[in-house]
């Protein structure tokens, strides 16, 4: 209404302001020419305001033209008969320039609003085709869909329509027969149908592709999810089977040779077999040892009794333990830990005992120990091939064993001594690169020690 | 004395020492390798009468030794396998094994199988009369009689009889045996072999449910037997 009010005070105004123009110029230019100027009245209030008012102004101008201008003025009659054929022409004119003006504006109002709908569609397209979920999307289109239909607020829900949110109207998303969702608009909201019409199908159809997007995405991930689990079960299906009956096919056909009654044992074969025996016995014993260590530390049943010591005393014990004394040199040193001491010992054996094992012949294994102002540091650093860099962490999961390797046992050593140095509150990594030995790296917190009781 | 020579090839050290003293306490000369390389190093210094070989390796697989192996001796081989190890078990028979055990295997039956693929050896293959138990094979005529009496067979049936015949006692997976009768162009049409042996087993044995000359090795292959020779 108060557009209407607007549109007649400037029509009114732009019929006066042509009026005064023409009675200024009417002593230098006959008069009956300046009636087209009245053109300039019509044209802004068709563009601005439309068709009807356009027509109102024209009829308003040549009443005015009649009146001000045209003699006998002040009269509605004109003089001369002439004059009436030029004002019908001026009115005919007005009437076809409102007219093509109106609809220019139409139809620039139309394109207008089709660009900002194919604007947010296509702006909608790219965000979600670059792979971002569509449900963390669905509040900032909502906003933007808001402005292009013309409404305060809008929402977007996924899904089979449920009850509108209070003073909520609901308008369906559809592709084809098949609902993709619900646009919630504020009751009494109103939108132009025909922008309704044309755009809710093509945000239906871009948001449906995106929620199949998702959902295959979602189920790619899952299928993945589980096919890595199913290889990591197989792998350690077949690991623990290969390593348990390994040492049990050693000690069995040992055991079958020498209580075989046919063969003829000589007591240098009969010693072969029986520490043939004792080897692979001994090694099954590691073995469901380790097993069990590993599956009580998976299940965080560890108990930890933490007493403070001398992480150097700890890897002392440990290299005396593997009676590596000659090949392993000690350097540097580290302030105490309050740690289960026999972890920690079973925690560097194994990685001495890893050095050892890939060192070239010769070589020494350097442990070092350093810190930091919270942590102990002890590097067990060894000559040996070293490690790739996609191997870093995998050397840590269970079974793993390196292509080829059948130096190592059944690839539980790390994994244990890592669980070990967690359940201590500690890290254990490895900082290897390939061709320049390998280093592992355990890491465990100092102890807080009071000032006047420092070492 | 010096017994045969037996080529013993597994990574496991252990086994390898049990086996090395099982070996010669039954009277064979035995050498010992670890890997692919030391296998066939070995074999060439001292060229085996049969081979037992454990399957994976760290430098390689059985069925590389043992295709190398057969491309300049006769030798038997018998692979040792484990559970899971089935299509690398297959391969290495493919590639010409004789038999294999599972691990763990006994004493008693490892010894056996030695035993039966070296006697296997001796026979020669190109006897032109094969006598099974009572299955008589005369392979110029192309005829079959079990016990005494005649029994006709289609072309294939007779050539897949004649190979495993000629193979007794021995392991023939369904690959070498469609390759054998059909030609290699019928590898993968694994039915034709079954629906051929239960024709066979139906013309030769006197009850072919419960088959005595033509076993089965599930998932393997088929071996023909003496049954009235001790099992092997």
């Amino acid at each position: 209404m108060r557009r209407v009010a607007e549109g007649i005070a400037a029509s009114a105004f732009a019929v006066a302001v042509v009026t005064a123009a023409i009675e200024l110029l009417k002593p230098y230019v006959p008069v009956l020419s300046l009636g087209v100027l009245y053109v300039f009245a019509v044209l802004p209030i068709a563009v601005v305001y439309g068709l009807a008012l356009a027509l109102f102004v024209s009829v308003a101008s040549m009443l005015a033209f009649n009146w001000f201008h045209l003699p006998p003025v002040h009269t509605f009659t004109l003089a001369d008969s002439e004059n009436w054929f030029a004002l019908a022409v001026y009115l005919a004119t007005a009437v076809v320039v409102a007219e093509l003006a109106a609809r220019a504006r139409r139809r620039a109002t139309a394109a207008e609003q089709r660009e900002r709908e194919s604007a947010l569609l296509a702006e909608l397209a790219t965000e979600l085709l670059r792979g971002r979920a569509v449900d963390e999307e669905l509040g900032e289109v909502g906003v933007r869909v808001a402005e292009v239909i013309g409404v305060p607020s809008a929402q977007i829900e996924l899904g089979p329509p449920r009850r509108p949110p209070s003073a909520c109207a609901p308008l369906p998303l559809e592709v084809g027969e098949r609902s993709v969702g619900t646009l919630y608009v504020p009751e009494g909201s109103d939108s132009n149908i025909a922008v309704r019409r044309r755009f809710l199908p093509a945000l239906a159809a871009l948001l449906a592709v995106a929620a199949e997007r998702d959902e295959l995405e979602r189920g790619a991930l899952e299928a993945e999810a589980l096919r890595r689990t199913d290889l990591v079960k197989t792998a350690l299906l077949r690991a623990v089977s290969h390593d348990l009956r390994s040492p049990l096919t050693g000690v069995r056909t040992a055991i079958g040779a020498l209580r075989n009654g046919s063969l003829h044992l000589t007591d240098e074969d009969r010693a072969e077999l029986l520490d043939a025996i004792d080897v692979d016995s001994e090694r099954l014993q590691r073995l469901v040892g380790d097993l069990l260590d590993l599956s009580r530390l998976e299940a965080g049943s560890v108990p930890v009794e933490h007493e403070v010591w001398s992480l150097e005393d700890i890897v002392r014990d440990a290299v005396e333990g593997l009676g590596a004394r000659d090949s392993v040199e000690i350097v540097g040193e580290a302030p105490l830990v309050e740690v289960d001491a026999t972890q920690v010992r079973r925690v560097l054996a194994n990685l001495i005992e890893n050095a050892l094992k890939y060192s070239p012949p010769g070589t020494p294994v350097t442990v070092r120990l350093t810190a930091t102002r919270k942590e102990a540091i002890v590097r067990v650093v060894d000559r040996g091939p070293g490690l790739a860099p996609e191997e870093r962490e995998r050397v840590f999961e269970p079974f793993f064993r390196r292509d080829g390797d059948t130096r190592s046992g059944a690839g539980l050593g790390l994994a244990i001594a890592r669980g070990f140095a967690a359940a201590n509150g500690g890290r254990l990594w490895a900082e290897s690169r390939p061709g320049q030995g390998a280093t592992f790296a355990l890491a465990l917190p100092v102890v807080e020690v009071p000032v006047g009781l420092q070492v | 004395m010096t017994g045969r020579r037996v080529l013993v090839v597994d990574d496991e050290p252990q086994i390898l020492r049990a086996l090395r003293a099982t070996l010669r306490g039954a009277g064979y000369t035995v050498d010992a390798a670890a890997t692919v390389e030391e296998a066939l190093t070995a074999a060439a210094a001292h060229p085996p009468e049969a081979v037992i070989l454990d399957l994976i390796l760290p430098d390689g697989n059985g069925t590389e030794v043992t295709r190398e192996l057969r491309s300049w001796s006769e030798a038997p081989v018998i692979v040792l396998s484990a559970v899971g190890e089935e299509s690398e078990k297959i391969a290495a028979l493919d590639a010409g094994a004789d038999d294999y055990v599972t691990k763990p295997f006994s004493v008693d039956e490892l010894l056996a199988r030695l035993r039966a693929v070296l006697r296997r050896r001796t026979d020669a293959q190109s006897e032109p009369v094969i006598e099974i138990g009572e299955l008589r094979v005369d392979v110029p005529e192309r005829v079959v009689t079990v016990e005494g009496r005649r029994v006709k067979l289609s072309p294939h049936e007779f050539d897949l009889l004649r190979v495993l015949a000629q193979n007794r006692g021995k392991l023939l997976t369904h690959q070498t045996l469609l390759r054998e009768v059909w030609g290699p162009a019928y590898q993968v049409e694994a039915h034709y072999l079954h629906v051929y042996v239960s024709h066979l087993r139906r013309k030769l044995e006197p009850d072919p449910s419960s088959p005595r000359y033509l076993l089965t090795e599930p998932g393997a292959g088929y071996r023909l037997v003496d049954p009235t020779s001790a099992p092997v």
